[in-house]
Formats: structure tokens, C-alpha cells, sequence
């Protein structure tokens, strides 16, 4: 049943992109959020995706090592931009200058960044379909 | 698999007829091979149910992997009954032998 790895990478990749996207929508949910738990504003945060072979046997076999790669999301990073100061003395945040910091957070690019997610999740949809419909045609060489 | 071709193999043959040791393997072959996938097909099947309950009541992680869970349970469903149509199509055209 080896049909079903591509199910499992491609399936990775989804989860991947799922993450990637829920970290997009806190920044956007975020983007004017002058106060975190850990103090300051808040700062913008981006995925860290990392391969990892699929299964095993795989793993064992050198040939096969680099065909069969998942992925997955092992960190995800704050970004070290400095804030947007914004002058807004009537803020509660704002500093004794009259200065607000605003998050890092460039609503534009994450924009472009959802783009993205939505076309690689797409893309590991389609290649889910695609090794399906394959399975299936190889079904219909006996009938 | 081996164990079906034995039986078509030369030393099968007349020399040794009351020997029925390699048949009555390659019956348990093909029938472990049989019950083997059923059982998988089996597996697929109830985790797919599993995975469409989760959903239904809202614990399911991702929903692609429920999707998915099903798709494989339909694509292994589909591959036992090609070998269940086989299988019958060779019974059948035995069954047609003149005698």
C-alpha cells in the first residue's frame, strides 16, 4: 500500500500550512495590539518548516532517504523587527514622549503570505487527489 | 505469493500425486493473504469511521486528515473488491472447464 505515503506527505504538508495559516491570522488578529502578557506589543511571528522523512524503512534505505520527505513545523519565530511608534499621547500605552509602539506587523505582506499558504495547501490537495485518481486507474487495469 | 506458483511447478506434478503438502500451503497462503487483507482493508474502514465521528462531534484535530482517513478507507474497499471480482472470475471460468 504504498500509495498511501503520498497520502501521509502530502498530508503533512497540509498540517504545515494549517499551522502557517493559523499563525498569519493571529497577526492579523493582532495588528494593533499594543499589550502582550509578556509585556511590550506584540510581535509578529512566522513558521519554521523542517523535512523529515516519512517513515522508517525509509529512513534506513540511503536511496529512498531523499525521495520521501514530510514536513513539519518545529518552531515558530517572533520577529525581531523594532515597533512602529506612533504618536497618540491620549493612548494608555503610550510612552512620556507621547509615543505609541504599535506591533511590527506590515498587514500587506501577510496578506501576501495567506496567498501563499492557501496555494501550497492547495497544491498538496491536488497531488492528494492526483494519487488517488492514480490508485484508482491502476484498479481499473484488471477490470 | 510463491507458495501459489509452487503449485503450477513441475515438481508438483504426477511424480508425487499424494503429496498434497505444497497445496494445502498455498491454500493457507492465499487464505492468510486473503484474511491479511481484509483485515487491513478492515482497519482502514473503522478508522476511517473513527475519524469521521471526530469530526461529527467536534474533537477532530485537522480536517484534512479525516478526509483523508476516508479516502484511503474507499481506495483499500475498492482494491478488495477488484481481488474479490478476480477471484471470482477465475472460479468461474474453472467452473466453465469441459470435462
Amino acid at each position: 500500500m504504498d500509495i498511501f505515503t503520498t497520502f501521509k506527505i502530502s498530508s503533512s504538508a497540509l498540517k504545515a500550512n494549517t499551522i502557517r495559516l493559523n499563525t498569519i491570522s493571529s497577526n492579523l488578529a493582532n495588528v494593533e495590539t499594543t499589550s502582550t502578557p509578556e509585556g511590550g506589543p506584540y510581535k509578529k511571528k512566522s513558521v519554521y518548516f523542517e523535512s523529515k522523512p516519512m517513515d522508517f524503512r525509509q529512513h534506513l534505505d540511503g536511496q529512498m532517504k531523499s525521495a520521501a520527505q514530510g514536513v513539519h513545523v518545529t518552531k515558530i519565530l517572533e520577529d525581531e523587527d523594532p515597533p512602529q511608534l506612533v504618536y497618540n499621547p491620549a493612548h494608555p500605552d503610550a510612552n512620556d514622549d507621547g509615543y505609541v509602539e504599535l506591533p511590527n506587523v506590515s498587514v500587506i505582506k501577510e496578506m501576501v503570505d495567506m496567498m501563499s499558504a492557501t496555494r501550497s495547501y492547495q497544491a498538496n490537495a491536488t497531488t492528494i487527489k492526483s494519487a488517488k485518481r492514480m490508485a484508482l486507474k491502476a484498479l481499473e487495469i484488471g477490470g | 505469493m510463491n507458495n501459489i506458483i509452487s503449485v503450477g511447478q513441475p515438481n508438483a506434478l504426477p511424480l508425487r500425486p499424494t503429496d498434497t503438502s505444497s497445496v494445502s500451503k498455498a491454500k493457507s497462503g492465499f487464505g492468510d493473504l486473503l484474511a491479511d487483507t481484509i483485515q487491513e482493508v478492515n482497519s482502514k474502514q473503522l478508522s476511517g469511521d473513527e475519524a469521521s465521528d471526530k469530526l461529527q462531534t467536534g474533537t477532530a484535530e485537522h480536517l484534512h486528515e479525516v478526509m483523508i482517513a476516508v479516502e484511503q478507507a474507499d481506495v483499500s474497499l475498492r482494491m478488495l473488491v477488484q481481488m474479490r471480482n478476480k477471484a471470482q472470475q477465475a472460479y468461474e471460468e474453472i467452473m466453465r472447464l469441459q470435462l
